[in-house]
Parts: C-alpha cells; structure tokens; sequence
C-alpha cells in the first residue's frame, strides 16, 4: 500500500502556512531573477532558497532530494557543459579534443545554477504545498476544475500503474514471453506489455468519467469546498512586493547592459 | 510432474511475511482447490510454482527443475498460469493469434502450435470466434480467451486464479468443464476460489490457508465440513454442506447427489 | 407511488446492430427494493445506465420510449441535473475513486463540492454518511489503501452523501470476496431498512432474497419475470434459460419429484430449505430396503 503520493510533508510552519499561490510566485519569481535578471545573480540566488528550506522545516527532506536527485544530474550538465561550450580562448586545461576555457566555465556555472534555482524551488513547494490545496486555490481562482482534476489524478495513479504494469508483465512471463535476456528480445516484448496497459487504461478512465460524472463533476452549479484555503493580508502584500522586485530586478538588467 | 514445496517462507520486500512455512506435495493430475481469506497467502504461494516470486526460505521442485534456477519465461513450459483479470494479458488483434502466442514462446514447430491452439479453442468453445478481436467479446468471452491461451501451451501444471469471480452461471459451468477436460488429460490443476461451491462440485483435494500457513488439506469432504476451523478463515462451508449440518445428516455432504443420497437414509 | 417508469425503452449502442434493450417496461414505487437478475450480456448494466442517465446522454446510442425519474424525462434533461435523482454505484471500487483526493473524508465531500453545497454543510452530511454506512473509522485514510469492500463502500458512501431519490447499485460484489461481499451487503441492508429506493443488478441469489421486495429477470434485453423474489427466483423459467439459482432451490426441486420435498413453495435460502426439508419424514426401514 503505498501511502506516499506525493512529496508533502505533513507539518506545520511559516512557508507551510503561506497561501498556495504566493508560493508559486515565489517559484516563479525566482526562476524570473535567476534567468532574466543579472547572471551572478543566480548563484546567489542558493542562499534564499537554504534559508526557505530552513523557515520551512523540511531541509531534511529537501537535503535528500538535492543530494540525490539535483546535485547529480547539475553535475553531469555541468561538466558537459564545460567540454562543448565552445566559448572563449583563455584554455585552462585540455585534454584529448576538449578545451575547456575560463569562459566555458563561467557559463556553466551560470546555466547550472540557475538549474539549481529552479528544481530546488519547486522543490520546496511541493514539500511544503498539499497538493488539492494548491489546486483547490487555483480552481477558486479561475483555473479550470478540469485541469485541476487531471493534475491530482494523475499524481495519485502513477503508483497504481506501476502496480498494474507489473501484473502485465507476470501474467506474460508467465505465458512464456522473455522479458529479459537480450535487447532485441526486449523490444519484441514491448507489444504484449503495452497493449493490456493501453486497453486497461481506457477501459478505466471511461469508467473514471462515469463515477466522477454520477458526482456531478460536470455541474454548472459553482463548486465550493470542503477546506477553506486562507489567504492573509500579508500574503496579498507579499506578492506584490515579489512582483515590484523581479520587474524592478529586470529592467535594471536591461538598463544596465 | 509432481509439485515438492518444502518449508517454504517468504517475506515482502516491505517486512511482511506472507508464507510461513509451507510444506505440500502434489501428485500429478491432482486437482487442488486452495481457499482462504484475502492475505492469507494464496496467491503468494501459487506465484512460486512458477518463478514469479522466489522463496526466502525453502525451496520448490517442479519436476527435477527447483524453480529457482529456471526464470519464469522457461518454467511457463511445465506451470501454465491463468491470472484473474484477462484484461491485464490480452493484446493481440484476434482470439486464434492471443492463444498462439504461449505456444510460439515456448518455441514449438507451426504444425504443433496450429494443433494445440485448435485445442484450446474447442474446449473452450471459442472455436466460432478465432478471427475475432477479443476486445469486441464480453468480458466472459474474455475470460474464456484468457483460459484458452494458457491452456494451449499444454502444460502438465495449470493454475487458476480466480476464476469465477465476476462470471454469470452459464460461464462458471463452462469453466467447470473446462477444468474436468484437464482432469481426464491426467493435468494438475491448482485453483484459488473463494467460491466455495464451486470448490466443492469442482475438486478433490482442498487446502485451506490462513495467516501463511496451512489450516487444513485433504479431502473435500473432510476440510469442508469443519465449519468451525473454516470460520477462522472467513470461508463458510458450501451451501449444501451447510444445509446437511444443520439438518444433522451424519456425513458431510457438498453436491446435489450426495445430500439426497444422505437424506433418503 | 411510481417514482421511476420505464415505458417501451428499446435501446442501442453507437455502432451496434442489435438493441441490448428491447421493448422494457418498468414500473418502481418509492421505497421499493428491486433486484434485476440475469445472465452476463442479458442488459442490466445498460438498464443500470438507462435508469442512471448514462443512457443516452454518456454512450449517445439510440434510445426509444420513456425513462421517467421522479416525474422528470430523461430527454428533457441533461446529464448533470439527472445525477441529483439518480446515484450510481458499479461493480469495480477501484475505479470509482475519483483520484482527486487524499483522504475517504475528502473523497465523499468530493460530490457536494461539485454540486455546491455550502462549506459549513458539507463536513455534517460527510459525517452523517460515515455514520450511516459504517465507515467512520475509515475517514483519514487514503482511498487508495482500503481493501476492496472497503473501497467499495467508500464509493456507496459517496454516492449516498448526496441524498438521491433512486440508488441504483450495478453488481457492487461481483469482484469482492466473502468478506467484502458481507460488507457491502450490510451497507445495502441499511438502505433497505430506511426504506430508500433501490435498483440491484446481482448474481448472488441467496442475498437477493434476503432483502428485495421484488426481482426482475432479463434475458436477451427483456424482461422475462417481474414479481415476488419467492416466486421468480424459484421459477423453473429461471434454470432453462441458464439463469444462476440457489442450490437450495434446484436441490429442492429434485428432492419434491423424489417425493422428498414436501412444500409447495421451493425454498431459496439456507433457513428456508432447513424449515422445509425437517418436515421429511425419515423413511421407514422398508423404504430403505433394510
């Protein structure tokens, strides 16, 4: 039984507490800063984000993703990064065909950060974001209950298809098919295992839409709901304040260069 | 091919322990209902007759094969496997190609393969709808498909999972057929049910299991009449047999034939 | 009162040649337990979904006659109004969840919040519900880690919450075993006992008797029998047509040409054909041939 759907942390806390969507400003605003605004600005950009990770109680959490998850893969963008940017002349070291320059560092430095910025904010949104909370303000907020739907759903029936795929594959092992031995071998299986995955899953989202539909997903009535997803004054003076800095941060970039 | 499980154990992944010491022997062309409440174990049990799951402890011998040291896509040779829900296999684009596909894995020559599916498919009545898409057949039809293609790989060992859940009375009776054709073809055949009246008009030898373990195994007549023990499983005796121990007949009693024989004494 | 009537209702799914309902009459007075019994393919689910709305308005198709909920037509309305009369339950629990929520708390104020119930009205009538079918234990939990009978009463629950006039329930065991079967059958205990409108497309004979006021049997898209559970489940139109019967009552049926049964009326459940058969008089040891 897998009760883990998703990356929230059930806790509380001040980054906990603060409305869904000035969160998502947040992230916004900090994937804004660290791509447009002054490029040494992105690796600066880290410091907020500890400190977030901090204010919010999950660095645990997030400490684990990033090791495991970000740290590798902006690792590897950056050394390929450095061997093929073919920027600048000033060659620190080379090897075989590779020169690496000063200036190929740099960029790479930049363009991982702001990587780093990136996966790391919506990092921590989820940690600290219930997803149908997320979701169910922004429905309240004009966005679709449809897309909404689809968002959630999706999230919660990965594991339950991996389950699924999972049968699939005993019950055609079990019918002699070699799932494993040689590639060749593994692409003659893909047909016996995705056709029950496809048909499976149509059969059940028709039968999804009709339960959801004797529910009355599709009423005209305005939805209303169970959880009451508190907006503060603060968090409405917050996301103007986000706003007025990233566009300020922006035009200065531009003024400047 | 007889079947030797020897203190078997096995444990999830996640620290449950599923099967707690299982020892049973079958004979060939035994036929075996296993019965018991959901999380008893009886699914994890038959998943290591043919390699779908390997024990922590304990070993099974298929034949002389220890099932350990062949993968499933081998074993599938000696131990046919009908897995619930036919949905979760059926993908070819009509009935004669799905129940082919068994065969043909298994490496046999055309004419051998042309033969067996032929087979299957008359006993399992779908001969007037080899050419069809399964996915245009109603689900008992499905289920039926599903039956032929395990069956067309001729196995010594069939297993059954479920077979008449969800199925109307017609089709539980043409599944009984089906499993009394393996019978005289000297198969062994190994089912899970919770239908216990079909448990008992169906089968000779029952094992009743509980918690990972085994509760009862034996005759028919001898496990389904010990309402008490089979309580503790959540599996109530079969209608008939029930009937006959409420109205004190002196033998267990678990078909038509039998309750009328005893109540005329 | 009739409170659902079905008039003529011949019906066919797009691309489909034969109607898979032909010419049903139906009539449902309030608070009335129907059973609809029948072999796989003979209707019951498109009846379900005919009663249920789906018909016409989910799977299109050509629908004749007139289906009339609580003095509304099917026609004259549309799917979303039709859903507040009428709630569905089906046979797989699994996918009746609806995956947009975290807790079964949730998941049944999922359709009150699509129908705009009041925030401070919702968590009562969760509540209630809980209650009513025995769940309340359940509410934190994830839909998903429920066993089937649990999900299944999850998915009754959810229909329930929001108070239809007609409950149709289409085979709600057929995947469950003994155990969610019982569950489940004790929830729809519950609504026979507080007299609510139901539909019930099921196999298993022996619960039907236990709790429907009537049963309707159809074969080939028709209705074949309509009356006292007593009478259709014992008719022997039932067992040549490959209708599922109780054991008791085929057994029955062979004990009385043996002279072995003595009653009139065939029994369907275990009590009836103990009552039934204790009046077999033990025969004397002539008859035995001793």
């Amino acid at each position: 039984m897998n009760n883990r759907l998703s990356f929230f942390v059930p806790i509380q806390s001040p980054l906990h507490a603060l409305n869904p969507l000035t969160k998502l400003a947040l992230v916004f605003a900090m994937i804004a800063l660290a791509f447009f605004s002054f490029p040494w600005l992105a690796p600066g950009l880290v410091i907020p984000i500890f400190i977030a990770g901090l204010v919010g109680k999950v660095q645990n959490q997030y400490f684990f993703v990033v090791t495991r998850l970000i740290l590798p893969t902006v690792a590897f963008m950056f050394i390929m990064q450095s061997l093929f940017l073919p920027l600048g002349d000033v060659t620190i070291f080379a090897f075989w065909i590779f020169d690496v320059t000063r200036e190929s560092l740099q960029a790479a430095f930049i363009t991982v950060s702001r990587i780093f910025v990136m996966v790391s904010s919506f990092t921590l949104l989820l940690l600290t974001t219930h997803p149908s909370e997320l979701m169910t303000d922004l429905t309240r907020r004009g966005l679709p209950p449809q897309f909404a739907y689809v968002i959630i759903s999706t999230l919660q029936i990965i594991p339950q298809m991996q389950a699924k795929a999972q049968t699939i594959i005993a019950a055609q092992s079990s019918r002699g098919l070699d799932t494993q031995s040689t590639f060749a071998k593994r692409v003659g299986a893909l047909v016996p295992l995705v056709g029950p995955m496809v048909f499976g899953s149509l059969v059940e989202v028709e039968e999804r839409a009709i339960a959801i539909e004797a529910r009355g997903f599709t009423s005209t009535r305005v939805k209303t709901s169970l959880k009451d997803v508190p907006d503060s004054r603060f968090d409405q003076i917050l996301r103007w304040g986000i706003l007025v800095i990233v566009i300020l941060a922006i035009i200065s970039r531009l003024w400047l260069s | 091919m007889n079947i030797v499980i020897k203190d078997l154990r096995f444990t999830y992944p996640t620290g449950l322990e599923a099967l707690r010491g299982i020892s049973l022997t079958i004979a060939p062309g035994e036929q075996v209902a296993i019965v018991g409440q959901n999380g008893a174990g009886k699914t994890t049990l038959v998943k290591h007759l043919n390699g779908l799951l390997q024990p922590t402890q304990g070993a099974i011998h298929i034949g002389d094969w220890d099932t350990r040291e062949h993968p499933v896509s081998k074993l599938a040779a000696r131990v046919g496997y009908v897995f619930q829900n036919p949905d979760e296999q059926l993908f070819s684009r009509n009935v004669g190609m799905e129940v082919a596909f068994g065969p043909k894995n298994l490496g046999y020559p055309v004419e051998k393969v042309d033969a067996l599916v032929k087979d299957a498919l008359a006993l399992t009545e779908l001969s007037d709808k080899t050419e069809t898409n399964p996915y245009d057949l109603s689900s008992t039809w499905r289920k039926m498909v599903a039956l032929a293609s395990i069956i067309s790989m001729d196995t010594d060992i069939v297993i059954f999972d479920e077979p008449t859940t969800g199925q109307d009375a017609v089709n539980v009776r043409r599944i009984a057929s089906v499993i009394q054709a393996l019978r005289e073809r000297g198969k062994t055949v190994i089912t899970i049910t919770h239908d216990i009246d079909f448990c008992a008009e169906n089968f000779e030898r029952v094992i009743a299991m509980a918690q990972g373990q085994i509760l009862l195994d034996g005759p028919a007549n001898e496990v389904l009449g010990q309402e008490e023990i089979l309580a503790t499983t959540y599996v109530d005796p079969p209608q008939l047999t029930r009937l006959g121990l409420r109205l004190g007949l002196k033998e267990t009693v678990r078909n038509q034939d039998e309750f009328l024989t005893a109540i005329r004494k | 009162m009739a409170i659902v009537t079905l008039q003529n209702v011949t019906y066919k799914y797009p691309l489909t040649e034969t109607p898979v309902l032909q010419n049903v009459n139906l009539q449902i007075n309030e608070g009335e337990f129907v059973a609809v019994i029948g072999p796989n393919g003979a209707g019951k689910s498109t009846l379900c979904y005919t009663l249920a709305g789906f018909v016409p308005h989910f799977f299109k198709g050509e629908l004749t006659g007139t289906v009339e909920v609580a003095g509304v037509e099917t026609h004259q309305s549309s799917l979303n109004e039709w859903v507040l009369n009428v709630g569905l339950a089906f046979q797989n629990p699994f996918n009746q969840i609806s995956g947009a929520k975290y807790t079964v708390f949730e998941e049944i104020a999922f359709g009150l919040e699509n129908i705009g119930v009041p925030r401070e009205d919702i968590r009562p009538r969760v509540e209630k519900a809980l209650a009513l079918t025995g769940i309340s234990d359940l509410a934190d939990r994830s839909p998903y880690s429920l066993s089937g009978g649990q999900q299944q009463r999850v998915a009754l629950t959810s229909i329930l919450v929001m108070e239809p006039k007609v409950l149709v329930l289409d085979e709600p065991t057929s995947q469950m075993d003994p155990i969610g079967t019982r569950e489940v059958f004790g929830v729809i205990r519950t609504m026979a006992e507080r007299g609510m409108t139901v539909v019930l497309a099921e196999h298993k004979v022996e619960w039907i008797a236990a709790f429907a006021d009537r049963v309707v049997a159809l074969k080939d898209g028709q209705v074949l029998l309509d009356g006292k559970p007593g009478d259709v489940l014992t008719s022997p139109t039932l067992e040549e047509a490959g209708f599922g019967i109780s054991r008791y009552t085929s057994t029955a049926r062979k004990a009385k040409e043996m002279g072995l049964w003595k009653k009139d009326q065939l029994p369907v459940t275990l009590e009836e054909a103990v009552e039934g058969f204790s009046l077999t008089p033990s025969p004397s040891p002539k008859e035995r041939g001793e």
